[in-house]
């Protein structure tokens, strides 16, 4: 199929920039995710990949030939539209068949029922666009995109319109299908668990730039820059701007920092920081408490459906302060700093 | 008082429908009526009229009447102004109206969104001109001598000058009446146009569409509704258009369309009006055939459809 690279790739407007300068490479087949918050470039980053949009800087190369002035239909690209983007007017088949009309293709009608067959919506070839649910929307969109057999394949938030169940089966099966077609692949979504499960690599963005690359994992427990470390987990990480003297903490760097903790590295004991419950939130499986301490407002999470706090109640916070994380005030982690207690009493 | 949902449904149906009825009934349906009287009497200049109901005036543009050398002239005229009027509601609708306002739509569209707008906008001001001066401005164009504009260009190019409104009568009014009527039809396409969700055009790019299949696949089926539309409007506008012809050409009888043929009948004194009759009976057939011509086009379109259905539901 094709390994993809960006360097330095721009896209701005009049005012405003929406692309400022990414550099990624993907791997021959491999299956990537960019996750970012709305308006931070992921659409206009996957119109330049496909050649709707022009970069204004920098470079995209597709197996090492740089392809910013090839057409659209000399890439081979397949891309599935935020909203589908079926055309009205024609029946499910003609949608599929669109792509083919600019290639030469010898069996275009089978390869369109073959694609048809592969997402399962045979049965609805002859009915028109509005006559579908979103799910099959879906599907007749996936089918146009991959039926030019691309190299590349673009998902702009497929997901976003279904409901939680269909989400689900659409995730499993989006996935058995590029695995069988072995196509690179990028999937934009603004949801972390889609990100996480479907792909092997999580890019992060935010206002056009790419924060971090990495696992799902090293988003999550080593973010590059408080933004990642806020963006990803539910709930986000607790953020802290400690005044490390007052907090009984020692700090690996000098000068102010902001701490990071994961909500779920807390927990209520003996000895710790004192805190006030000042809000609880049942979530179902676990319950989530905010609560006012000397470090700050903290969240912090009990693997108990029932809440075993209440408003007002006092208690100790306890972490094991080698699970902090340090960030320097221009928002980047320090690596492998962490605080240490300085009295003895609270480990 | 308390309404009753019976009554309140009446009040609803006066209500909406009310004001539209009124102005249909006093400014449509009351003239053609009175012009449908008129058809059927033998009202000349004075007004008065001793035949009622008479087909005399019918009779006239048949073979009936036997007014030998005059009822050959009528006739002759009547079925001249058929062809004439056919030729020119088909070439300036066709040319015009649809063709070069569907030009004007896609490539003031295509534009960057101010100069797309500043060149509607130099398309409009035509409309936006009193029609005298439009007549005004055309009469210099197509002048005859050698200060008319056309033939001053004919000329610096090498040709002899020529004159237009002798030579190629129907030609002017089509591009006259042409050049003012793309206009609507550039607005609504626009605007068609304009509304087609921005992600089908990014789709047909990244599916592999150059310009002329994006015009073809996706802007054109868009367009199906608005064509009909000006095309069924301007088609029954063009029928009984006759204010450019007559400031142009005034009434010459090269391009005496029925419209031309009514009005310089009844209401141009000075070049033999007055036959109020005569000219009530072309109207109502200029009404006949425009009624059948939009039914035709209703038909064919498929307009019904569009119509059918309410957007908002009014019990
Ligand atoms: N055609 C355009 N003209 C001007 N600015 C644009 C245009 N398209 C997008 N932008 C701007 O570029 C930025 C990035 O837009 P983009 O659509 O790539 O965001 P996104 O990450 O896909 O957001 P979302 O998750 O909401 O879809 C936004 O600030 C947007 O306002
Ligand atoms: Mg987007």
């Amino acid at each position: 199929m094709a390994e993809i690279e960006l360097r330095n790739l721009s896209k701005a407007w009049d005012a405003s920039v929406a692309v400022d300068g990414i550099d990624l490479t993907l791997a021959d087949g491999e299956f990537a995710a960019i996750l970012g918050p709305s308006g931070c470039g992921k659409s206009t980053t996957l119109f330049m990949l496909s050649g709707v949009y022009t970069p204004t800087g920098g470079e995209i190369r597709f197996d090492g030939a740089v392809v910013n002035d090839v057409e659209p239909r000399d890439r081979n690209v397949g891309i599935v539209f935020q909203s589908y983007a079926l055309y009205p007017n024609m029946s499910v088949l003609q949608n599929i068949l669109f792509p083919l009309r600019f290639k030469q293709v010898d069996d275009a009608d089978k390869r369109a029922r073959e694609m048809a067959e592969l997402v399962q919506i045979t049965p609805l070839l002859d009915r028109r666009p509005s006559q579908l649910s979103g799910g099959q929307q879906q599907r007749v969109a996936l089918a146009r995109a991959l039926v030019k057999r691309p190299n590349l394949l673009l998902l702009d938030e497929p997901l976003s319109n279904l409901d939680a169940t269909l989400r689900l089966t659409m995730r499993a099966e989006i996935r058995r299908i590029v695995t069988e077609l072995g196509v690179t692949t990028i999937l934009v979504t603004h949801d972390q668990l889609e990100a996480t499960t479907m792909a092997d690599r999580v890019i992060c963005m935010n206002a056009g730039r790419i924060e971090q690359t990495g696992s799902a994992e090293d988003l999550y427990l080593r973010p590059d820059t408080l933004f990642v470390a806020g963006f990803i987990g539910s709930p986000p990480m607790n953020l802290l701007a400690v005044d490390p003297s007052a907090a009984g903490l020692r700090l690996d760097v000098d000068g102010p920092v902001t701490l990071g903790l994961r909500p779920e590295l807390l927990r209520a004991a003996e000895t710790g920081v004192p805190a006030t419950v000042s809000h609880v939130e049942p979530m179902g499986r676990e319950t989530l408490y905010t609560a006012q301490s000397e470090l700050g407002q903290v969240r912090f999470l009990e693997p108990t459906a029932r809440p075993n706090w209440a408003f007002g109640d006092m208690l100790k916070l306890a972490f094991d302060p080698a699970d902090t994380l340090l960030f320097a005030p221009d928002g980047q982690r320090v690596p492998d700093a962490h605080a240490t207690w300085k009295d003895l009493a609270h480990a | 008082m308390r309404t009753t949902p019976r009554t309140r449904a009446v009040s609803d149906t006066a209500l909406f429908l009310g004001p539209a009825i009124v102005l249909l009934a006093i400014f449509f349906v009351a003239p053609i009526l009175v012009n449908i009287v008129v058809a059927f009497t033998d009202m000349s200049q004075t007004l008065d009229f001793k035949d009622f109901p008479t087909t005399k005036q019918f009779n006239k543009l048949g073979k009936l009447d036997d007014e030998a050398l005059l009822g050959i002239e009528l006739r002759r005229s009547f079925y001249k102004a058929l062809m004439l009027t056919l030729v020119f509601v088909v070439l300036t609708l066709g040319i015009f109206n649809l063709t070069f306002a569907l030009i004007l739509g896609l490539t003031t569209t295509a534009l960057p969104d101010r100069m797309g707008a500043f060149f509607r906008a130099v398309w409009l001001l035509p409309r936006m001109s009193p029609s005298v001066v439009y007549a005004l401005l055309w009469l210099w164009v197509v002048d005859s001598t050698e200060r008319g504009l056309f033939n001053q260009i004919l000329m610096a190019v090498g040709f002899e000058p020529m004159n237009l409104r002798l030579d190629h009568p129907m030609a002017v009014i089509v591009v006259a009446n042409g050049l003012i009527g793309a206009s609507l039809g550039m607005i609504i396409f626009t605007s068609a146009i304009r509304s087609i969700p921005e992600h089908l055009f990014h789709a047909a790019r990244a599916d592999g569409a150059g310009p002329f299949s994006i015009i073809r696949h996706v802007i054109l089926p868009a367009l199906r509704w608005p064509i009909s539309y000006i095309t069924i409007y301007q088609a029954l506008a063009l029928l009984v258009s006759f204010e450019y012809i007559f400031l142009i050409m005034g009434p010459a009888r090269s391009t005496m369309t029925m419209a031309m043929l009514s009005y310089t009948k009844t209401l141009a004194p000075q070049i033999g009006g007055g036959q109020y009759a005569y000219g009530a009976a072309i109207a109502m057939i200029l009404i006949v055939i425009g009624i059948l011509v939009a039914l035709a086009m209703w038909r064919l379109t498929n307009m019904k459809a569009l119509l059918q259905r309410p957007r908002i539901e009014v019990r």
